[in-house]
């Protein structure tokens, strides 16, 4: 496979039989930071190999989008580093924030594409939701929470109930719940999977925004390879299941960014059509 | 299809207009001699009844309060129970398994024909009453319980368990308020059941309430006094109905 000017070295890494990432240091395990060694999932019962030998490594702040087809196994990697699967389906190692991944980790905050709100709660009693259940005091994170709110354009909403909301703003209640957590590290399921392409801009530059304002590290998946390029600092692309790496892309684009001026810069979409060729060349390989 | 748009006035003025047409035609019937009033009762007949009975007499507020009474306390001793056992079901699935199948068998039971050993058990005053009303409202808001405990959004889980929610906050945050609509559900109906359960165990033996007195009435062809119970009756049920709304609204204004 030719070298790529986008590329850097990852891909087919492990299928080639190349060494394994190597380990930088001590920093590079700390908190914020999610290492992925020749991790495999298999669920026993069906006999289903969902994950074929991953190895990626998220450095602390950095912002990656893991794109692939629907059904891939993208969702059961994050699953996995959440916490959510029971850990005799998996082999090879996975460390978040430098420890084997758990359920309830308060170094994670995740991110559904479905709100998930409580309709019985308003948008403030959700926006604090996350952080009632870790046990932060209520005045501290009712402070926080309404902050958040004010900051994803829901000033004014903090006693309307979900069922008064349009899709859009539940998402962006949902989006403030995520941040209202202390967590240096975001794991997000296409969260703006789910909404139409104006609504779907707008959100993207909120979460940028929060983001470029507080360095966490942040975990995209999304099957928009628009949306990966043009928020992420790395668009990983797998192949459909079993899930592989087939392509580890660093994306040049500046920083701050804003989503919906990149739809008409040029080198956005320069950019755009490279990782795609790579996609297609990764995908017929 | 559009909603309601005529003003509440309207609505009652002619649902008041319905009414009266309908009274005043039966009542005109029975006088002109097209329903036999021995069977078919007369409008006047049983407004003369119902002011005898509660304004005059009060003989009716009597068999009123016993039935009231008996059914508040069915309902109640039911709907705790059933509630109680329904979130245990709902937390411990073992139990439910072991169970279920039981409680599914005691609730086929036709309840009508237990009232007679209920009658011995628990004698003819208002305990067997309680009892039939009890064991109607109780599986009724049982099944409903464990349907809206059951009935908890997945994500929901997924989300509290990413952030390390204890297994008594995810039933307290996520579980029980999820519920509460569907078990709002089960409440409404045990409400009907129980005073269902209590009319019809005072009409096959009992001391007072408005069953036996309805009973006593029918084996007297009087049937005024027959319709004036049922009349009354459901005029309890829209009261009970519409109380259990206001609450509902209350308690539900999330919905």
């Amino acid at each position: 496979m030719a070298t790529h000017p986008l590329a850097t070295d990852v891909d087919g890494a492990a299928a080639a039989g190349r060494p394994r990432p190597a380990v930088t240091g001590p920093a590079a395990h700390g908190a914020g930071s999610i290492l992925i060694d020749r991790v495999s999932i298999e669920f026993d019962a069906a006999r289903l190999l969902v994950v074929d030998d991953v190895s990626l490594e998220i450095k602390a702040g950095e912002f990656v989008s893991i794109v692939g087809p629907s059904g891939c196994g993208k969702t059961t990697l994050l699953n996995l580093a959440a916490g959510l699967l029971p850990a005799e389906v998996a082999r090879g190692t996975m460390l978040v924030g430098g420890k084997p991944p758990r359920k309830g980790n308060r170094d994670i905050a995740y991110m559904l594409a479905r709100d998930a709100l409580s309709p019985w709660r308003t948008a403030l009693g959700n926006a604090e939701l996350g952080a009632e259940i870790r046990g932060v005091p209520a005045g501290e994170r009712r402070t926080h929470a309404r902050e958040l709110l004010d900051r994803v354009g829901l000033k004014g909403f903090e006693d309307t109930y979900p069922k008064a909301l349009s899709q859009g703003m539940r998402q962006r209640v949902a989006l403030a719940r995520t941040f209202a957590l202390d967590s240096p590290i975001l794991l997000m399921d296409e969260p703006f999977g789910a909404l139409d392409a104006q609504t779907k801009l707008q959100l993207e530059d909120v979460l940028l925004g929060l983001w470029q304002q507080q360095k966490r590290t942040v975990v995209f998946i999304t099957h928009d390879l628009s949306e990966a390029v043009s928020m992420s600092d790395r668009v990983v692309v797998m192949s459909p299941r079993p899930a592989r790496i087939i392509a580890d892309i660093d994306i040049p684009l500046e920083r701050p960014r804003s989503v919906r001026a990149l739809q008409k810069d040029p080198l956005f979409h320069r950019i755009y059509a490279e990782v795609w060729a790579r996609l297609e060349e990764g995908l017929t390989a | 299809m559009t909603g309601v748009t005529w003003p509440r006035w309207l609505i009652w003025a002619v649902r008041i207009v319905v009414l009266v047409l309908f009274f005043s035609a039966w009542e005109w019937a029975a006088r002109a001699g097209h329903l036999a009033p021995v069977l078919f009762g007369r409008p006047s007949g049983i407004a003369e009844f119902l002011y005898q009975e509660i304004f005059v007499t009060g003989s009716l507020l009597v068999d009123f309060g016993y039935t009231i009474v008996a059914t508040v306390l069915a309902f109640t001793s039911g709907s705790v129970a059933g509630i109680l056992i329904g979130m245990l079901f709902v937390t411990r699935p073992n139990l439910e398994a072991v169970f279920g199948p039981i409680v599914l068998a005691l609730n086929s039971m036709p309840r009508i024909a237990l009232v007679p050993l209920f009658l011995i058990w628990f004698g003819l005053g208002i305990g067997s009453k309680v009892a039939i009303g009890f064991s109607l409202t109780f599986f009724i808001v049982l099944t409903n319980t464990v349907a809206g405990g059951r009935g908890v959004n997945p994500d929901h889980i997924t989300i509290a368990e990413t952030l390390g929610a204890s297994r008594g906050q995810i039933f307290y945050k996520f579980t029980l308020p999820s519920a509460v609509p569907v078990i709002f559900n089960g409440l409404r109906l045990g409400l009907v059941f129980s005073l269902l359960g209590v009319i019809g165990g005072e009409i096959i033996a009992s001391e007072h309430g408005l069953g036996g007195t309805l009973e006593l009435m029918a084996a007297s062809f009087n049937t005024d006094g027959v319709l004036g119970i049922i009349i009354l009756l459901a005029l309890v049920g829209v009261l009970i109905t519409w109380g259990m709304t206001a609450i509902e609204a209350r308690l539900l204004k999330w919905r």
